[in-house]
This record gives C-alpha cells, sequence and structure tokens, in this order.
C-alpha cells in the first residue's frame, strides 16, 4: 500500500512547500518511493505473486480494486520510480522544478504509473492508464512551449479515443466473466471472433500509446512541444505502460486471437523501424530526431513482444529498461543543447565537445548505448528481440537488423554535427552536478545491465513462464 | 411526502420572509428548509415511515436517492447564486422560493405513481421554470428565453396530456401498477395505446432535450440566468429522465418492442446533433447546453434496458452529471461575463489555480476521464446496454471521442497562460468555494457509491 501512498503524500506536500524548496520536496518523494520499492524488490523471490491490495468485496459491476505485482509488475514499478527519479534530479535546476504544480503533478503520474503495474482488475488498469493521461497533459501544456496547443490537443483526443476502444474491450470482455479480475478475465472464453475484437480494441489503444506506425502521428510534435520533463516521462514511462500493457493483458487476454493479429503487428512494427529510422536520419531539430528514433526503437519491442516466447519477451524487458534510459540521457543532452545554445536546429550547434569536454563525453556514452553497442543493455536486448525475429521469419529478422545499422547513422550523425565542427559560440557552460550524476547514474544501469543481463532475465522470467504457459494453455473455440 | 411539505413550506415561508429585504434571511431559510428534507428523505431510506401519507406518491429506495440527488443539487445551486439573487435584494425571495417551489414538482414527478399526479408535478416543476428563464426582464435574450421555453413547453405538455388521454382510452387507469399488469396481460393492447406510447415519449424526450425535440435547449439555455441554466441542466433534467425511467422501463416495458426502437434512433440522433454541434460553439452557456444535449443521449441509454440495475445506473450518471454542470455554472458566476464568450476564461486556471482545478476536474468529469464521477456513470450505462445494444454503445463511445474534442479546448482556454495577465482577478464568496469544495470532492468520490 505503501507503494502508492507515498508520491500521493508528496503530491500534497508539494502543493504547499515553499516554492525555493519544492523542488527537493518532488525528488526525496521519488527517492523515498524508489527505495520502498527496493525494499519490495529485496523481500521479494521472482516467482511469487505478492498482493498488495483485495479487498473481498466486488463492486456491482464487477470492479474488484485487486492489486499486487509479479516479477514483471515490480520489475516496471522499480523502473518507473528510478526513472521518477532521475527526471527529477536532472530537471532539479530547470525552473519548471520550482513549480508547485509541476512537483504534484510529476507524483500524480508517478502514482498513475504505479497504479497501471500493479492492478490487477482490468478496470482498475483502465482507470489507472487514463489517470495518467491528465497529469502528463497538464505538465506539457503548463509548462511546453508556445506552439504547444496543437500537438497537445491531438496527442489527448488520440490516445483518449485509443483508451475508448480498450473500454470497449473490457465492455465486452465483462460480459464473458464474472468480475474484472486478472484471473477471472484469463478464465473467460472467448470464441476467435470475440478474441479478435477484444485484441483488436487493446492493440489500438497499445498502438496508439507506443506508438506503432501508423498511429505515431501525435509523437513527434508532442516530443518536440513538452518541456523536458514532459518528453520524459512520456517516452522513458508513458509508453512503456503499453508495451507492458501487451504482455499482461493483451495477449493473455485473448490469446485466441493471436494468429490473426501477430503477423501485422509484426510487420507494423518492422515497418515503424525502418520508416522512422529513415526519417530521423533526415531530421535537422534534435528533440525530433530522438523522438523518431523512439518510434524505430520501441516499434522492434512491439514486434518482439507479438512472439510471445520467452527468448524474445525477455529481449523486450530488457529493451524496456534500456530504451528509458537512453531516451532519458538523449533528451535530457537536447534539452542541455537546446538551452544553453537557444536552438534545437543541429546545424546551428558545432565543437560543443570543445567547449564542453564532460557533456561531450557523457552525451558520446548515451548514444553509444542507443546504438546498442556491446556491454551496454541495448545489445543484449536487441540481439534477443532480433533473433526471435529471424526465427519467426528471416525477412522481418533481416529487416529488424536494419535497426543497428539505421541506428548508428542517426545517432551518431546527431552526435556528429552538433559536437564536433568548428565552436559556433563562444562559451558553453558545462554539466552541473544533478545532470552529471544522472549520466552517471544511467550508464552505470546500462553498462552492469549490459555486462549482466541475466539479473533481469532471472527476475521476469518465472513470471514470464507463467504467462507464456497460460497463453499456449488457451483452446480456441472453434464456432 | 414529508419532505416534499417541508420544501414546499419553507418556499413560502422564503417568499414572506423576503419582504424584510433581508437576503441572508432567505437564503438561511431556504438552505434549512432543504437540510431538513434532505434529512428527512435519509430518513425515509432507513425507515420508511412517513407523517403524512397520500396514494398518488410514494418513495421507495429508489425515489429517495433521486429526491436525495435533486435536493442536493437544489442546495448547491442555490448557495452557489446566492451571490446574483442578493444583487437585486428585492426579488431574492422570489428567485429562491421559485426554485423551492420548482423542486417540489421534481419531487412529485420522482415519487409519482399515477399519470395524474405526474401530470401536475411536471406542471409544478415547469411553471416556476418558464419564470426564471425570464426573470432578467431588461435582458432582450432572458425575455426570448423564457417566452420561447414557455410556448414549447406548453406544446410538449399538450402533447402529453393527448398521449396520456389514449392511454387512459386503452387501459381505463392512471394508476402505475394497474397500467403495469394491463400491459402485461396484452389486453389493451392496440394502436391506440401505442400512440398514446408514442407521444408521451415525443413529450418526455422534449423535456429533457433529447433530438429530434431540442431546438429550444440552446436559447433557452444561453438567454436564461446562469444559475436557472444550471438548475435546469441538473434537476429538471434528473426529475425528466428518472420519471421516463420509470414510466417506460418499469411500465411500459411489456410495450418495449415498440418504444425501444424508436428510441434507439432518436438516442443515436441525440448523441451526434449534441457532439457535432458542440464543437464549433464559443459561447460558454451554448457549449454547456449541447454538451447537455449529448448527455441526454447517453444517459437515455439506461432506461433502454429493462433490469432493475437501469435504475441506479441511471443515478450514477446523473449524480456525476450534476456535481459537474454545478461546479462550471457556479464558476461562470464567478467569472461574471455578460458576454458570456468561451474566451473570457482565458488564463483563470493561471490566476485562481483552486478554481482552475474545479474546472478541469468537472470538464474532465463530463468528458468521462476516469477516475472521476463521469466515468462510472458512463462506464455503467454504457456496460450495462453493451450485451443488448452493442451497436449503440459503439456508437455512444465514438460520441465520446468527439466530445472530448470540445471539452478539451474548453480546459485549454482555461488554463493558457499567453493571456493570464488580463484575467480576472475573481473573488469568489465563502459560499461560493463551498459549492466549489463540495462539487470536487463529488466529482472525485462520487463514482464509487454503490448500493
Amino acid at each position: 500500500m505503501e507503494l502508492f501512498a507515498i508520491p500521493l503524500v508528496f503530491a500534497l506536500i508539494a502543493l504547499v512547500a515553499p516554492k525555493s524548496k519544492v523542488n527537493y520536496v518532488g525528488l526525496i518523494g521519488a527517492v523515498v518511493s524508489m527505495v520502498v520499492s527496493f525494499i519490495h524488490v529485496a523481500n521479494f523471490s521472482p516467482d511469487q505473486y505478492v498482493s498488495v491490495f483485495a479487498p473481498d468485496f466486488i463492486l456491482s459491476f464487477g470492479l474488484t480494486f485487486k492489486m499486487g505485482y509479479d516479477g514483471i509488475g515490480l520489475f516496471m514499478v522499480v523502473l518507473t520510480n528510478v526513472i521518477t527519479t532521475l527526471i527529477l534530479l536532472s530537471n532539479l535546476n530547470r525552473e519548471t522544478a520550482h513549480n508547485r504544480a509541476f512537483n504534484a503533478l510529476v507524483m500524480l503520474m508517478q502514482f498513475g504509473l504505479l497504479g497501471v503495474f500493479t492492478a490487477m482488475d482490468g478496470i482498475m488498469f483502465y482507470i489507472f492508464w487514463e489517470l495518467t493521461l491528465v497529469p502528463i497533459f497538464l505538465i506539457s501544456y503548463w509548462f511546453g512551449s508556445a506552439d504547444r496547443k496543437k500537438p497537445l490537443m491531438k496527442f489527448f483526443i488520440y490516445t483518449f479515443i485509443g483508451s475508448l476502444a480498450m473500454l470497449l474491450s473490457l465492455m465486452a470482455l465483462g460480459t464473458y466473466s464474472r468480475s474484472f479480475a486478472y484471473e477471472d478475465l484469463l478464465a473467460a472464453q472467448l470464441t476467435a471472433k470475440t478474441a479478435f475484437w477484444v485484441m483488436a480494441g487493446f492493440f489500438l489503444a497499445f498502438a496508439i500509446k507506443i506508438p506503432l506506425f501508423p498511429f505515431h502521428t501525435w509523437q513527434p510534435d508532442t516530443y518536440t512541444v513538452s518541456p523536458m520533463a514532459g518528453t520524459m516521462l512520456l517516452s522513458a514511462l508513458m509508453l512503456k505502460m503499453a508495451l507492458y500493457g501487451m504482455v499482461r493483458w493483451m495477449i493473455p487476454i485473448a490469446p485466441e486471437a493471436m494468429d490473426a493479429l501477430s503477423c501485422m503487428v509484426i510487420t507494423l512494427g518492422m515497418i515503424g523501424v525502418v520508416y522512422a529510422a529513415v526519417i530521423a536520419i533526415k531530421q535537422s531539430d534534435i528533440k525530433r530526431l530522438f523522438a523518431f528514433a523512439s518510434i524505430s526503437h520501441v516499434g522492434l519491442i512491439a514486434a518482439g513482444i507479438m512472439l510471445f516466447n520467452k527468448d524474445a519477451l525477455a529481449g523486450a524487458f530488457i529493451q524496456i529498461a534500456n530504451h528509458s534510459l537512453v531516451a532519458l540521457g538523449l533528451f535530457l543532452a537536447a534539452d542541455i543543447l537546446e538551452r544553453r545554445m537557444g536552438t534545437r536546429n543541429m546545424y546551428d550547434m558545432g565543437g560543443v565537445a570543445k567547449l564542453a569536454p564532460k557533456f561531450g563525453f557523457w552525451f558520446a556514452a548515451v548514444a553509444f548505448a542507443s546504438v546498442s553497442v556491446p556491454l551496454t543493455s541495448g545489445f543484449i536486448g536487441e540481439f534477443l528481440l532480433i533473433k526471435g525475429l529471424y526465427n519467426y521469419s528471416w525477412i522481418v529478422g533481416l529487416v529488424a537488423g536494419t535497426t543497428l545499422v539505421l541506428g548508428a547513422v542517426y545517432t551518431l550523425r546527431a552526435y556528429q554535427i552538433s559536437m564536433f565542427g568548428a565552436p559556433k559560440m563562444e562559451a558553453f557552460s558545462d554539466l552541473t552536478w544533478n545532470e552529471m550524476l544522472t549520466f552517471f547514474i544511467i550508464m552505470l544501469i546500462i553498462v552492469v545491465v549490459g555486462i549482466y543481463p541475466q539479473a533481469i532475465i532471472d527476475f521476469v522470467g518465472p513470471s514470464l513462464d507463467l504467462t507464456i504457459e497460460t497463453v499456449k494453455g488457451t483452446k480456441v473455440i472453434v464456432q | 411526502m414529508d419532505a416534499l411539505i417541508v420544501i414546499f413550506v419553507s418556499g413560502i415561508v422564503a417568499m414572506f420572509i423576503a419582504m424584510t429585504h433581508k437576503p441572508l434571511l432567505v437564503l438561511a431559510t431556504a438552505l434549512v428548509g432543504l437540510s431538513v428534507g434532505i434529512g428527512l428523505m435519509v430518513n425515509q431510506w432507513y425507515n420508511p415511515y412517513l407523517l403524512f401519507d397520500y396514494n398518488g406518491l410514494a418513495f421507495g429506495r429508489g425515489e429517495v436517492i433521486y429526491s436525495v440527488a435533486a435536493m442536493t443539487f437544489a442546495l448547491l445551486i442555490i448557495a452557489g447564486g446566492y451571490s446574483y439573487f442578493k444583487r437585486e435584494p428585492e426579488h431574492t425571495g422570489e428567485y429562491i422560493s421559485l426554485i423551492l417551489f420548482s423542486l417540489t414538482g421534481a419531487l412529485c414527478m420522482i415519487g409519482y405513481t399515477d399519470l395524474f399526479m405526474f401530470f401536475i408535478g411536471l406542471e409544478i416543476l415547469s411553471i416556476p421554470v418558464y419564470v426564471l428563464a425570464g426573470s432578467k426582464k431588461k435582458d432582450l435574450q432572458s425575455s426570448e428565453a423564457g417566452l420561447k421555453y414557455f410556448f414549447t413547453g406548453a406544446f410538449a405538455t399538450g402533447i402529453l396530456l393527448f398521449g396520456t388521454a389514449w392511454v387512459y382510452g386503452a387501459t381505463g387507469t392512471f394508476d402505475l401498477r394497474e397500467l403495469s399488469n394491463i400491459l402485461a396481460e396484452g389486453t389493451a393492447n392496440g394502436p391506440l395505446l401505442y400512440i398514446g406510447i408514442l407521444m408521451m415519449m415525443a413529450s418526455f424526450l422534449f423535456k429533457v432535450g433529447a433530438a429530434p425535440f431540442h431546438f429550444w435547449g440552446p436559447d433557452v439555455y444561453a438567454g436564461s440566468p446562469n444559475i436557472v441554466t444550471g438548475y435546469m441542466a441538473s434537476v429538471v433534467k434528473l426529475a425528466g429522465l428518472y420519471a421516463f425511467l420509470k414510466l417506460f422501463t418499469y411500465v411500459f416495458s411489456a410495450a418495449s418492442d415498440l418504444w425501444t426502437g424508436a428510441l434507439f434512433g432518436m438516442i443515436v440522433l441525440t448523441m451526434f446533433v449534441g457532439n457535432l454541434s458542440a464543437l464549433r460553439q464559443t459561447k460558454f452557456k451554448r457549449l454547456l447546453a449541447y454538451s447537455s444535449i449529448s448527455n441526454a443521449g447517453y444517459a437515455l441509454m439506461a432506461p433502454m434496458i429493462i433490469s432493475d440495475a437501469s435504475l441506479f445506473n441511471l443515478w450514477i450518471y446523473l449524480v456525476g452529471y450534476g456535481f459537474a454542470v454545478i461546479a462550471l455554472i457556479v464558476i461562470s458566476l464567478i467569472v461574471n461575463d455578460d458576454s458570456d464568450n468561451i474566451e473570457s476564461y482565458k488564463g483563470i486556471g493561471r490566476k485562481n489555480p483552486w478554481i482552475g482545478f474545479v474546472l478541469v476536474l468537472s470538464v474532465l468529469s463530463l468528458a468521462g476521464v476516469p477516475p472521476l464521477a463521469g466515468f462510472f456513470g458512463k462506464y455503467m450505462v454504457f456496460s450495462s446496454a453493451f450485451a443488448t445494444y452493442p451497436i449503440l454503445v459503439i456508437l455512444a463511445v465514438i460520441n465520446s471521442g468527439i466530445g472530448v474534442f470540445y471539452y478539451l479546448r474548453f480546459v485549454m482556454v482555461a488554463l493558457s497562460s499567453e493571456d493570464a495577465e488580463q484575467a480576472p482577478v475573481l473573488k469568489p464568496c465563502i459560499l461560493q468555494w463551498v459549492v466549489l469544495a463540495i462539487c470536487a470532492i463529488g466529482l472525485l468520490l462520487s463514482g464509487y457509491i454503490t448500493l
């Protein structure tokens, strides 16, 4: 219970804290919440399911309020807490950090995310899922750049309509099930046709949030106009909800429709990988470039999840963590550049590496992690995903493999143009301590996971086995 | 019945106290009367005993929850609108007692057990609202609103009476229980009854503002004083929809093949007309009017399902809707802009974050964002209709998607930072703060009530 209570309590404290200290309130909240989740990890063995909240009543419409976590859930909870801490840490000196509403909204967002990852009831999942939309919208709207209105409107409407499709699916499921508790939904017997529509509803919601090609059109604009913390929350955490949702909800609940949909999703993912990467290569706006890079990376993860075998899923989870950290680092670097140069256009930058060697080093480290060089977590994640996709079909494997090449092209190109060459300005103040610390922690985790990925695989493995078993065990009813 | 008498008497007392020209005293009378009324009604839930009893009215559990909701809304409206009422001290008593009289009618419409009582209730409800709609006497739009509402309303009443007469002609009774027995036996079935039912349905849909009987809505909503608009959108709608549910879902259920088909079509029409028209509105109250039309469409899905759960589903929907509308109306009073443009809400969320918070809360609740009350209402109504009418629910969900567009635009205007400098400094009085706080709590928590 304390898992959720802490962000909420700190959200309330942030509302009344004095303005000069409110940035620390947010950070302390995130750190406390992170420490608590570490305690949960310490008391957890990967093959168990821990119930956080399970009242013994069911509301009249089947809402059970069940919350709990297994390996997957706890993994995402820890990821959320770590990333939120890093976001607030990197944001500590920005002007937004001194705003009470900002800190409260970030905490509320964290609360919603923790709810999403521990909800064990369809309606609870939906409620938390939507709950995260409001704070991120408000953060981006209040603190975003001047041209934010249209992209944010598009973002909200897009994701809201996607969620409504998921709600329809849940309603349809509700007619087959006793309650919305996870195990009841798993036990629901669907015909192949119903399962198809149920899964399609979930898929629409998740595809918009991830975002998969062709549902991605809201994403580059929204990332660009959001403030740094908003972009980080969107890319590092919010889209992970959808990837997690695919593993936890979409596939296990309607596995009967896997055959019908997996080919399509994998194809869309592959199109996204190549398409977004090619667009990223042609970008001059550095934030937009990383936004497209994000589409390219998550397309691969989504395609890997649709394979639904152990290796690919383990790879997907490593890649989820990796992408969160890398996106955090890249958007931090983009924001540092934008803030100190006053532009997002790469061609107006140059020579930064000479003026700010520390920044040059850490940005390069994150860029290499993004390219998935060996010994970073991205390498092992992408390797497992591409291996799985290759086994599915060699053509798909080949297309997926291009992500490594294309990723190197756009990331290193961005790095080269912005950081090397003749300096275009007199001075560039180097990293502040909090930015440096953020980069350091990001790289530390990336390298540790890159050297010892088994830690994550062992952590999420038993839960993944269990989920795969339920999916494999479901018989398709022929009408 | 006890609560009814208390409220009616407090209305009369308030009217006479107004002669002392002490608005505060009038307000106190009304609030005390309403509180006692709510108390008596809650007591009715636990302890079904009445000091006064009358055959035409019966307050079972369903009636109790609707009555409590109606009285609470009226209380919030009177308290929230007090700053408006007291601007003309000589008329304060009239406004407040007219609302109380109208509420009496609403309670009759909720508790009726025969069609005769229902008709009386409808008239007691409507006539004060006609007066209130035109109560800004020097304002052309307000006079237009009053007149328009009166003419169209009188016409609808005529059709209702005509329909009632046909039903009476076919069955020979006004009593609801006998009516449902006769309908179940099927002895009276025939064109006579069917025409009567359809005519009654038309006039009901007129009262709740469903398309194609919605044309009065935007003009009347826009022309009336804001607080009256709030009253119409919350209490009148609640009473009308419950009366509809009671009569059609539980009494005319035997003839449901006849009217559900027609209602299906009209719900679809209502949702699309309301939402699509709302997209391009620039005036706050017209936006609210079209939004209320589309909300009537969603709410009417509850009576479509012949089940005991419909009663509660509709209630939770209307409660969420009522809190949201009252909060918005009180905010519009605080903004106090005669031109009523949405643009005049610019930046108030920045200037006054708490008001901004309540505004965002209520608009998002109208849009159906969880975990607010509006979501639960929508969810309950939609999911209970899903098994029987999946197409209707899918259309309704599409409409919710359209609705987000204009709700969000309103939120964006209210929160925009560019014009925060010119935003008016708002000074809500203490009563309005209380009302806003109650609405906010209601929006946050009322979704979790299960009976």
